[in-house]
């Protein structure tokens, strides 16, 4: 069992040095600001931009890349939608698709394929790719008695705004991986508890989320070990966590979930106990082991991204 | 037959430098009829080395054959668990199960008996941990923790292992429940024609239960022999950073204060009795 907590990669550049609390706050900028560009220039200028702070940060593209990968279904899709259904701008393509006696089996063939073969496939996505093109090649075919025909109509509309909103997407996944690949889970904690701060006012507990938060982070591997253990000691009764039925799989993981819950409380209960009996009281103000300080650099980016947003609005782009 | 270890390493998969867990451990354990303690520091590869004994770790260099079964070439691993019965440290956390009965009954159940021989040997087996019929249909997490340590040993039993694996089976209990526990064991031990293994901290259940014992240094076996051969010898003891045995400590003490030259290396209050008896 191999499970990756917390992504992040020391390669001490600029932005790894940067102040947790610039990094959070960038961010949240950043967001807002690629929700506020209306243009698709001003969108990839956004990338650009993007992809000059992960190359600057010195994490290999790959890392990015795979936080993209999960979210490649939901790309797809919104670019078959939008090409499809948005009519807007120009008529740049029209292709007639049959649905026929012949067609629509075929059609019910490749994805029956489809769904037969891609288990032994290694590049799955292509193969999806590929899959697509196959079906919308197919309708093409005007064979046998027609059921229905239909036109796809490619519009200029359509293809930009797709565009767009892909570029969109790329430039929210790069960006709020940048702040976990280089800023410590402990840091992004206390960054976000500073953060958070002016919310006090409207009796937000942050500091109770602040450390809910870093607890959780805490035991994560501490469980992960018990886990372990406990799969140990349930394939020596006899479990073999590899395979099974389904009935069998369920039986596995109440096997290991309901000892998981009982230590789990356990340990609640321990800690909850080791950190009264040493002062700790809920909303009571405390002292910070780390503090954090800005610095000029901080500063600047800080200026640079906040005046982001009125540049956008103002360009009226 | 039994566990054979030959020339087995391990080492736990990290990242850039391999750490050795195990370098080059030899081993032979019967099954009839032997009580094993593996004694050893904190980190000294005991651990590892058991769970390679019901394959819950393979080795990463040498063979490791368990009742004639190679674990490299086994296709499944499960079977060789039924016959080597593994109770880990704070066994009591692997209950789940809604009632007592069910819970022992799992183990037998998972490898292939049917449902009334289970409930049967559960019976059966709840006798031997010493515990009354009648807690067959609690819930386990409403029995106290030496009761629950009990049921979960219980579950290991019924599986009716013809080796038995115990880590720090006495681990967390008061001293009284630690003397039950291993009378527990050693009667199991008596009346079966079974194996123990005990993986163990405490010299003085070395010396009085045990009939041979295995000490870990440093990821490899340094020791193999019978108690009183480790015992004899104090310049082991003090090479393998272990303990001497509260009944040697008393008769060292006796020899000083009363200025005596008795035998050190007794093993058992009987043992001080007669040596004493030799003085009139």
């Amino acid at each position: 069992m191999q499970i990756v907590i917390g992504q992040y990669i020391p390669t001490g550049s600029w932005i790894h040095r940067l102040d947790p609390r610039t990094k959070l706050m960038s961010l949240i900028l950043i967001i807002v600001t690629t929700f506020v560009i209306k243009e698709l220039t001003t969108m990839a200028a956004m990338l650009v931009l993007t992809l000059i702070l992960v190359q600057t940060s010195r994490i290999p593209l790959t890392r990015f890349l795979r936080g993209i990968a999960p979210l490649m279904i939901l790309l797809v899709f919104t670019v078959i939608f939008q090409v499809l259904f948005n009519h807007d701008g120009d008529l740049l393509y029209s292709l007639p698709v049959f649905f026929t006696w012949v067609t629509v089996p075929a059609l019910i063939g490749i994805i029956v394929l489809y769904n037969l073969v891609k288990r032994k496939i290694k590049f799955r996505f292509l193969f999806f790719i590929l899959t697509l093109a196959a079906m919308v090649y197919a309708l093409t075919f005007n064979f046998g008695p027609a059921i229905w025909t239909a036109n796809i109509h490619v519009h200029s509309g359509g293809v930009i705004f797709a565009a767009f909103l892909i570029t969109r997407i790329l430039i929210l996944i790069s960006i709020s991986s940048l702040l976990t690949l280089t800023t410590k889970p402990t840091d992004l904690n206390n960054g976000l508890e500073e953060v958070m701060k002016p919310l006090k006012r409207l009796k937000v507990p942050t500091e109770e989320i602040s450390m809910m938060i870093s607890i959780a982070l805490r035991f994560i591997p501490t469980l992960l070990d018990e886990a372990n253990k406990i799969m140990k000691a349930q394939a020596s009764r006899g479990v073999d966590f590899q395979e099974g039925t389904l009935r069998q799989k369920i039986t596995q993981i109440i096997s290991l979930l309901i000892p998981m819950f009982i230590i789990s409380f356990k340990r609640a209960d321990d800690l909850a106990n080791a950190m009264e009996a040493r002062g700790y009281y809920p909303g009571k103000l405390r002292s910070k082991l780390v503090e954090f300080h800005y610095r000029p650099v901080d500063y600047v980016v800080m200026v640079v991204v906040v005046l982001l947003i009125p540049g956008v609005i103002y360009f009226g782009l | 037959m039994g566990i054979k270890f030959d020339n087995v390493n391990y080492s736990y998969p990290t990242i850039g430098t391999s750490k050795y867990a195990l370098i080059d451990v030899d081993l032979n354990i019967d099954s009839h009829h032997e009580f094993v303690a593996v004694v050893g520091h904190t980190g000294s590869g005991k651990s590892t080395m058991i769970q390679h004994m019901n394959a819950l770790l393979t080795p990463s260099g040498g063979e490791i054959d368990v009742f004639g079964v190679k674990l490299s070439e086994a296709e499944k691993l499960t079977p060789i668990r039924k016959r080597v019965g593994m109770v880990f440290q704070f066994p009591e956390y692997q209950l789940f199960e809604e009632t007592v009965e069910k819970d022992i009954m799992f183990g037998p159940t998972n490898f292939g008996m049917s449902a009334e021989d289970a409930k049967a040997k559960a019976k059966e087996v709840m006798e031997m941990v010493g515990l009354d019929a009648e807690l067959l249909d609690k819930s386990p997490f409403n029995l106290s923790g030496g009761q629950m340590r009990r049921v979960a040993i219980a579950g290991i039993l019924s599986m009716e292992p013809d080796i038995l694996i115990l880590d720090e089976p006495t681990v967390g209990l008061d001293p009284q429940g630690q003397r039950e526990m291993m009378d527990l064991f050693y009667s199991i031990y008596e009346k079966t024609d079974q194996t123990i293994i005990l993986v163990t901290h405490d010299m003085n259940v070395v010396s009085e239960y045990c009939n041979r014992v295995i000490v870990m240094k440093k990821a490899r076996k340094v020791f193999d022999g019978r108690p009183r051969e480790l015992f004899s010898q104090p310049n082991l003891l003090d090479e393998y950073n272990l303990d001497a045995p509260q009944y040697m400590k008393i008769m060292k003490k006796i020899n000083e204060k009363m200025d005596l030259d008795l035998r050190e290396t007794v093993l058992s209050l009987d043992e001080i009795v007669s040596e004493l008896k030799k003085i009139g």
